[in-house]
Order: structure tokens, then C-alpha cells, then sequence
């Protein structure tokens, strides 16, 4: 699929579509420079979970977890490769632990950065900004 | 009393002694191992090497902060560490060591939150507060807008939404390829630029909440690097420098005077890593004497993660269950 969204709230109205489709255990990656709108999405996709917690990026402390109230998705699990120097990084804070967990959505941030350790499993989703700074192509297949 | 502080949340090894006594703080000792050479190469703190160096480095730092206070470890009367929010594999070994003292020594321990003690950073020169205060407290991590009413009451009133603005800052010095801590180096080259040469936001300056957003403003930053020829000239990377701190610094304190003033407090405390920036510091002093509220810093030295502070929080923090206490990496200020 190929989405274009031309405003903040588009993008986060697009997440939120997105999150209706997942049943937990899924992997989301996300791909795209800085600014894409790899956060404003996935804002959009916590939102779309009924999370009511600000969704603040990860890149200090590498993973943020939030609680989730859905049927089956328990927990929503936000990782940020950016810093990233070595796979093992993510293992060490034991990130790997809730990939394809079937009560937790994962979402990464810079996967490319991890590729050794990715699951076979994961939706890819990549992001990029087109000359206008406020359009956004956005590419999926959930 | 005397209490023993232990902080290992993010890439220092740290351990204070300290001394209260009718309620005045004296620093025996605050000893901090920093790892900030090792990350440099990586742009940042790598986790699985800043545990590795914690653990080497975490006894070492409490014997000297022990012995340059002059203090047995019989005579420890509280043991304080950072439980939260931080890096878990850094979190946990300052926890794990600080409650093996805890039950070999029994004696009380106390679970900090690491940004309050960033707060109580300010108490460490034993001024008189007025209360309610506002705290702004800015970090790698953090960029938050504390109410207190009491020493020991905070509520959270404001947040950046997106990116810390010592984040912002790392990323930025990435963006011109000047190196780690970004801060440091953005604040130096700062001054040989002009802060109005580039035409950065100041998002969410005017918006109604105190809420902060610096994912914008990076992204600003990046599409006018873009813009201009490369490789860039020494005086343009100045130039973006200086504009863009005086884009942080400007939106730090017009929201944290806005605050000060909507919700009537008497005292505005700055804490936190980003507390060390020059123009911040001196801005916000300004500011606030300009609408007449008491202003409190931290002094140089206690800006950045240290235990003096956190020692300091364990004064006013109730003790807990040893087996209790869990390192909690999205600790948070409700």
C-alpha cells in the first residue's frame, strides 16, 4: 500500500488506521531519515491502541514500553536503533525478549541498524518526505 | 545523619557522601566515574559498554567516595539509589550494589527517581526555597516541567512530546558531524556564530499547555544543512550552531516563564545535564528576575548525573523493602 499523507494529523490518523489491524505479535519496522515521521506514526499507532500516555522518542534509553487495554494487545513496545552501534545493544536490554510476543506489538525505529537479529516475520513500513516538508510517502503492507 | 548516594542511571559511575545536619547538606565526597571518552566514538551511550564499565568501575567509586569522606561504612546511616528512569542495564548495577550494602550493613534504603534528585541537585547549597516552585529539568533524556508544592511533592505539568532537548542537541551535533555530547560542543562553537543567521521554529512556543517539541526543530535543522552547498564552511557550522541553541534555549524559557506566571509560583529551579548551558542558565535567571520570581540553579559540577544528588533526594525519601527495590527503566513522575 501506498499512502501520502500531507499533514501531522494525517500521518497520526494513519497510524491509528493501521493499529485496528493488528491483532498482537506483529513487528513493525520502520524505516526513514530523520524527520520522516517515524514518531508522528507511531503516535498515531499508540493513539490507535487507546494509549493515553505521551509517546516520547526512545533514542536515550533505546526502549520505552507502555501498557496496552485491547483484547488481545497487552503491551506496546517502542525501540529506536538511531544510537545503535551493534545488534547486541538491543539484546542487551533485552529489547529481543518481546519480538513476536503475542500479547505485544513491537515498533522499531531505524531497523536497518539491527537487521542480523530481525525475525523473518516483521511489516515493513517505509517513510519519506518529499520536497513540500509537510507531505510524507508512506509505504505498508499490513 | 549520613547517607550514601549511588547513581549509575546512565553512562556515569557515581557516589557521594553526604552529611545533613538541622536540615543543612554537607558534601563529604561525590565522586563520578565518567564513561563519556568510551562512548564518544558512537555518537552516544552504548548500553551493553556502559554496563560492562559499571560494573568494573561501581565499587572502586563508593570505596574512594567512602574514603574521601572519611567515613566507615558502619557509619552509613542511609543508603539512596537511582531506581529510574534510565538505561536498564546501566539502572541495574548502582541498584544491585546499593542493596547488597543495604542488607550487609542493614541499614534503610531509599528508591529515587533520578529526576527529582536532578531537582534536589538545588538543595546541595542549602538555599530557602519558596514554595510553590516550577522545575525545569533538561537532559539527554528529560525535558519536563515539575510543579512542587512541598520539598516532596512534584507533579508533572509539562513535557516535550517528542525528542529531550539534550537529545535535540546530540542529534544536531550529528547532523553538522561535530562529535558527542552534542550539547558541549553545539554550546562552544555557539559562540563564535550568530544566533539569528539561520531562521530555525520555536515549535509549540505559543501553544496553550506547557508542552515542549524539539523533533521539528531538528528536522528544520536538517533541511536547511540540505539546502546549503557543501561541505559546509567553519563559520556556516557556527552560525547553524548558535541558531539552533538559541532556538532550544529561547523556547525553554518563554514556556517556563509562561508556566511560572499561569500557575503563580514563587520560585523557578533549573536541573538537569542541559543546566550546564550557558545561555540557558543566564537566560532564564534574567527572565525570572525580570517577572520577579526567586531563581535557583544548580552549581556547575551538579548539573550533570552525580550522587551528591541523589543522596540529597534520599534525605527526604521514605525507606523502602531492600527486596523491593527494582531498577525501572520508564520510571515516571506522575
Amino acid at each position: 500500500m501506498n499512502m501520502i499523507t500531507k499533514s501531522t494529523k494525517e500521518t497520526i490518523n494513519l497510524g491509528k488506521k493501521l493499529a485496528k489491524k493488528l491483532h498482537g505479535g506483529e513487528i513493525l519496522a520502520l524505516s526513514g531519515n530523520l524527520g520522516a515521521g517515524k514518531t508522528t506514526l507511531i503516535k498515531g499507532i499508540a493513539a490507535g491502541l487507546g494509549i493515553k500516555k505521551i509517546i516520547t522518542s526512545p533514542t536515550f534509553v533505546l526502549m520505552k514500553v507502555y501498557k496496552v487495554k485491547h483484547k488481545n494487545i497487552k503491551k506496546l513496545v517502542h525501540i529506536d536503533c538511531y544510537r545503535i552501534k551493534k545488534p547486541s545493544d538491543i539484546i542487551a536490554i533485552g529489547a529481543t525478549e518481546y519480538f513476536g510476543k503475542k500479547d505485544t506489538v513491537t515498533v522499531i525505529e531505524w531497523p536497518e541498524k539491527i537487521k542480523k537479529i530481525l525475525p523473518r516475520q516483521i511489516l515493513k513500513i517505509k517513510l519519506e518526505y518529499k520536497k513540500n516538508n509537510q507531505t510524507r510517502k508512506i509505504i505498508y503492507n499490513i | 545523619m549520613i547517607i550514601l548516594g549511588i547513581e549509575t542511571s546512565c553512562d556515569e559511575t557515581a557516589a557521594a557522601v553526604i552529611k545533613v545536619s538541622r536540615g543543612k547538606f554537607f558534601i563529604l565526597s561525590s565522586i563520578v566515574s565518567s564513561q563519556i571518552s568510551i562512548h564518544k566514538k558512537f555518537g552516544g551511550v552504548v548500553p551493553e559498554l556502559a554496563a560492562r564499565n559499571h560494573v568494573k568501575n561501581i565499587l572502586p567509586v563508593i570505596g574512594q567516595a567512602l574514603s574521601k569522606a572519611k567515613v566507615n561504612p558502619s557509619q552509613i546511616d542511609k543508603i539512596a539509589v537511582a531506581s529510574g528512569p534510565g538505561l536498564v542495564t546501566s539502572l541495574i548495577v548502582g541498584v544491585e550494589a546499593a542493596k547488597t550494602l543495604a542488607y550487609a550493613l542493614k541499614r534503610p534504603i531509599a528508591d529515587i527517581n533520578h529526576v527529582n534528585a536532578h531537582i534536589y541537585s538545588n538543595w546541595l547549597t542549602n538555599p530557602a526555597v519558596a514554595f510553590p516552585a516550577l522545575a525545569l529539568i533538561v537532559s539527554g533524556g528529560h525535558t519536563e516541567l515539575i510543579l512542587m508544592k512541598s520539598k516532596t511533592s512534584f507533579k508533572k505539568v509539562g513535557q516535550t512530546l517528542d525528542d529531550a532537548a539534550g537529545e535535540a542537541f546530540d542529534k544536531a551535533a550529528q547532523l553538522l558531524n561535530i562529535g558527542y555530547p552534542g550539547g558541549p560542543i553545539i554550546s562552544k562553537l555557539a559562540k563564535k556564530g550568530d544566533p539569528n543567521a539561520f531562521k530555525l521554529p520555536r515549535p509549540m512556543i505559543s501553544s496553550p499547555d506547557f508542552n515542549f517539541s524539539f523533533s521539528g526543530l531538528k528536522t528544520a535543522l536538517l533541511y536547511t544543512i540540505q539546502k546549503l552547498p557543501k561541505p559546509l564552511t567553519r563559520q556556516q557550522v557556527y552560525d547553524l550552531s548558535a541558531s539552533f541553541q538559541h532556538a532550544i534555549v529561547e523556547t525553554l524559557i518563554s514556556k517556563t516563564i509562561k508556566a511560572a506566571i499561569r500557575l503563580n509560583i514563587n520560585t523557578i529551579i533549573l536541573a538537569g545535564g542541559v543546566a550546564a548551558n550557558e545561555p540557558l542558565r543566564n537566560g532564564l535567571k534574567a527572565a525570572a528576575e525580570k517577572i520577579k520570581k526567586n531563581f535557583l540553579m544548580p552549581n556547575f559540577d551538579f548539573c550533570t548525573d552525580n550522587a551528591a544528588m541523589t543522596a540529597a533526594a534520599g534525605y527526604f525519601a521514605k525507606a523502602a523493602n531492600w527486596q523491593k527495590i527494582k531498577a525501572d527503566p520508564n520510571l515516571e513522575i506522575k
